[in-house]
């Protein structure tokens, strides 16, 4: 028995001090194996090219794979239904996979995709992110052709072509729908064309304990792609543009702001708007414009049944405001970007811009500015009266801005939203930005304007030939403002007039909406307020449409209200589509206010593009071929395509030979030879070591001298 | 554990008791070793630079580079000194990973361009580097008694496979290089470069 005993004891014991021992022992190794799988996992970030990562400079080779991109809209109604493709021509001798980065307007909805291999279309389904991208690797793999549509901003596509042929042309056809943007009476279809270069501010990828973040990278990685140099990119990313403009009644003064249009008659009032150059590199967004004849009714409403559910889409034109409502003092903080991608014709147009607004402020107003690159001043220590000196102090700091660094935009848009008269209601607070938001950290921004926003408005003035207008809209809507785009100097003056106008004060504020008998589920659920010109837009779902549709609201401080008969509706079958992209920003937008965790958030985008076939950040199209093309054997190259450069930028400022823009030897000039010298690796990486070996050693005197109380107690 | 110990000092014969503290001892010696083969780093680093600082006192005195230690395989070069830090460090011949063990080291670069390039730990000798501030002084000396002074001018991060200097006519500018990001026990593919330009 007492043998017995022994023997199931000594065993135990032995079990737990062996136990102590491993785990202690394996500590450091299970640490370091973490880190090394972390790594290991990690894609590489200069693959893409993007700005925190700019040295040698952009891509100065053409690459295999030629690409062409021919554009076809047709607007109807407030909608245009936007019909993009790509042609990837393998002018190499190898087999390719090619990956292009490309903008679309930042609340379209991607739901179509077709490849097109010879005479044999694949057609695109939607999927998961995650598994869609597992197909196309096994079809990568396998030599079998596919395409593959990801999000990688709202405003930002990625497609992949696998396993293009030698000589071999491979199309991929996406198609979107957007709304057509009305503003001051005036309806414009934005299409971009080209992402202007994003700077990562090295903080979004720097995790804990001085880790690489691997979210971050990757998020970082998405938005990057190379840029070719411009002396290479002559005929390179062609693009072929046609609008089919049938908006239901005859549209007027048609002109496009930054290409050269052909317009001819079309189907009925519509008009057919062609380039008149044939193809334009992809280097500046597409902008049309047009006007409805003056009888034209101020409210739209449409109507689609998608799967059982009702769903409506109502624009609402305000009464103009009365001409003499009087603007209260207004406290007014301009927030201008210098950084290296505003270099050339930018900020030139941003330093006009301000300018023109430092003229209009009026006695009573107090002002300050604030500059950014990867550094920023603020002007004043606090907002101050808008006097001549003051003024003239603010001109002579505007006129000596230059564009150089990164775009640390954070830091900027914080001290931006400090207001020290928080309870002032007698004065209105807004935060001007004139900026190109070329940065890969929107979601940084979108988050600071939701818990700091108080009473401030926050108003987004777009610069440049491609700024990334989904930041754009996106902040403008968190700060409750609206914004413009800027594309040339040119611009500057009518466009800063009607933009600072229109935010001299909200019209209609107070926004409530009602539909009598059923319960509408609106996007967006907090309507914001509304500026003159600027339409409310409202999407809705329902069970089964009917009755009367009543908005109200304080408009020139008196009540104002207005009521819809819904069955009047005109049919479209576009609203669905664009109810669910709006939801989408709507769970975007509680993610950035952190009202809901990331992984719910997650699966809300993911079901909503699953349900309505939509590309979101979760749900990807893939389509691919059944059958192998690619021979056994054959080698496979990846190839990004580098983009052109937006036009108006300075590429040797961006991709200068020698360096950072930052810190650059001066007057790198074009052209220049320049010698590539790798850096070694120069971390000795002792702390983590000395710090486990430390711990280790401790352990193990700890229990020594635990074993030997207990042995002297026993003596005892 | 606090369970098993008496357990097993109350049944465990003589030998098997004797069994744990030994376990705890090697645990605790293994630890050591740990410790002080990193411990080493740092102090070698630290003592190298004490030699090196010797050896280019006798190198300026001779003016040839004179070896810190007879078996030394590189010399010193230069002394770098960043005055509002109170940082200083001997630059050594030789870019090898020997080599900056000791010291920063200068990658070997056209000496037309007019550009150095130096690299060195970045938890070691070029730890200052995160301190240091756009207007920064950075004085060289070299063995000849040579005395150049830079100013920070700017910084960059960029992939250590994505740093060119151009060949000639920039004027003389001097490139500290050392890993990013600045802490963490893991190799990354990231450098962050000081550029400092030539003021006298």
């Amino acid at each position: 028995m007492r043998a017995l005993s022994r023997l199931r004891h000594i065993p135990g014991i032995h079990s737990v001090v062996l136990l102590v021992f491993l785990s202690v022992l394996l500590l450091s190794g299970l640490i370091a194996a973490s880190l090394n799988a972390q790594f290991a996992e990690r894609r590489d970030p200069a693959d893409g090219g993007s700005l925190l990562l700019r040295g040698k400079g952009g891509k100065t080779e053409l690459p295999a794979v030629r690409l062409g991109t021919d554009i076809k809209a047709v607007v109807s109604g407030n909608v245009a239904r936007v019909t993009v493709t790509q042609a990837f021509r393998n002018t190499g001798k190898d087999w390719m996979e090619a990956s292009y980065l490309y903008p679309l307007p930042d609340n379209g909805a991607v739901d179509s995709l077709k490849m097109v291999v010879g005479d044999r279309i694949f057609i695109g389904k939607i999927k998961p992110r995650e598994e869609a991208r597992q197909i196309y690797q096994k079809a990568l793999d396998e030599g079998r052709q596919a395409g593959l549509v990801e999000q990688a901003r709202p405003n930002m596509f990625r497609s992949n072509v696998a396993n293009v042929g030698p000589g071999q042309t491979v199309l991929i056809a996406i198609e979107f729908q957007a709304p057509v943007r009305e503003i001051g009476g005036e309806y414009a279809l934005r299409l971009p064309l080209v992402v202007g270069a994003r700077y990562v501010p090295p903080h979004t990828l720097q995790g804990r304990r001085g880790l690489i973040d691997m979210k971050g990278l990757n998020d970082a990685v998405e938005v990057g792609s190379e840029v070719i140099d411009p002396a290479l990119a002559d005929g390179l990313n062609p693009v072929s543009i046609s609008v089919d403009l049938t908006p239901g009644y005859a549209p007027q003064g048609i002109v496009s702001s930054y290409h050269a249009i052909d317009v001819a008659k079309g189907k009925g009032d519509g008009r057919i708007v062609t380039l008149r150059d044939g193809v334009v590199p992809a280097d500046r967004d597409f902008e049309l414009r047009w006007r409805a004849p003056a009888q034209e009714p101020s409210v739209g409403l449409f109507h689609q049944r998608h799967d059982g559910m009702d769903y409506v889409m109502a624009t609402i034109t305000p009464p103009a405001a009365s001409a003499t409502r009087s603007a209260p003092a207004r406290d007014m903080i301009f927030v201008i970007d210098n950084s290296g991608s505003m270099s050339g014709e930018s900020i030139e147009a941003a330093k006009a811009s301000l300018l023109y607004a430092l003229d209009t402020l009026r006695p009573g107003d107090r002002f300050n500015i604030i500059r950014f690159d990867d550094t920023m001043t603020e002007l004043f220590d606090r907002a101050v009266a808008a006097d001549a000196p003051g003024i003239a102090t603010a001109k002579r700091f505007t006129q000596r801005l230059e564009a150089d660094g990164g775009t640390e935009m954070l830091p900027a848009l914080k001290a931006a939203l400090v207001d020290p008269d928080a309870d002032d209601a007698a004065r209105v607070r807004q935060v001007v930005f004139l900026t190109d938001g070329d940065l890969s950290n929107e979601s940084e921004m979108m988050a600071e304007i939701f818990a700091h926003r108080g009473r401030s408005r926050v108003f987004m003035v777009g610069i440049g030939s491609a700024p990334n207008t989904y930041l754009m809209n996106a902040m403008a809507q968190a700060g409750r403002g609206t914004y413009t785009n800027i594309g040339t100097s040119g611009e500057v003056s009518t466009k800063m007039h009607d933009l600072l106008d229109r935010l001299s004060a909200p019209v209609a504020q107070n926004l409530k909406v009602a539909v009598d008998g059923v319960a509408v589920d609106f996007a967006p659920q907090d309507l914001p307020d509304l500026y003159a010109g600027e339409p409310l837009v409202l999407l809705g779902r329902t069970q089964r449409l009917s009755g009367t549709m009543t908005i109200s609201g304080t408009l020139d401080s008196k009540p104002w209200s207005r009521a819809l008969s819904l069955s009047g509706a005109v049919e479209s079958n576009a609203v669905a589509k664009l109810w669910a992209r709006r939801r989408i920003d709507e769970i975007e937008a509680d993610r950035w206010r952190s009202t809901i965790a990331d992984d719910e958030a997650d699966k809300r985008v993911r079901d909503i593009g699953l349900q309505f076939h939509i590309v979101t950040s979760q749900t990807s199209l893939i389509a691919e071929d059944d059958t192998p093309a690619r021979p056994a054997g054959a080698r496979l190259t990846r190839e990004e395509l580098p983009l052109l450069l937006p036009a108006g930028w300075d590429f040797d400022r961006l991709f200068g030979n020698a360096a950072n823009a930052a810190g650059r030897p001066a007057d790198a000039s074009e052209g220049e030879q320049a010698d590539a010298l790798d850096l070694p690796q120069t971390a000795a990486l002792f702390e983590q070591p000395l710090r486990n070996g430390g711990l280790l050693m401790l352990a193990g005197i700890a229990g020594l001298l635990l074993a030997r109380r207990r042995a002297r107690e026993r003596r005892a | 554990m606090s369970l098993a110990i008496p357990l097993a000092g109350r049944r465990g014969s003589g030998a098997r008791r004797s069994l744990v503290p030994h376990l705890f001892a090697a645990l605790a010696l293994i630890g050591a070793v740990q410790a002080a083969g990193a411990a080493w780093i740092p102090a070698k680093a630290m003592l190298a630079q004490v030699l090196l600082e010797r050896a280019f006192d006798a190198s300026r005195a001779s003016g040839r580079p004179e070896k810190p230690w007879p078996w030394a395989d590189m010399a010193p070069l230069a002394r770098i000194a960043v005055p509002r830090l109170g940082e200083r460090a001997i630059v050594l011949s030789g870019a090898s990973g020997e080599a900056m063990a000791f010291g920063p080291t200068r990658l070997a670069t056209d000496p037309a361009s007019g550009i150095t390039v130096l690299a060195a730990h970045r938890d070691t000798h070029f730890a200052f580097i995160r301190r240091l501030r756009l207007g920064d002084l950075v004085t060289r000396e070299t063995i000849d008694g040579h005395r150049t002074t830079y100013r920070v001018e700017g910084f960059a991060t960029l992939r250590w496979d994505r740093f060119a200097v151009p060949r000639s006519g920039h004027g003389e500018w001097l490139a500290l290089t050392t890993c990013y990001p600045f802490d963490g026990g893991t190799r990354s593919p990231l450098r962050r470069i000081v550029w400092a330009r030539r003021v006298g």
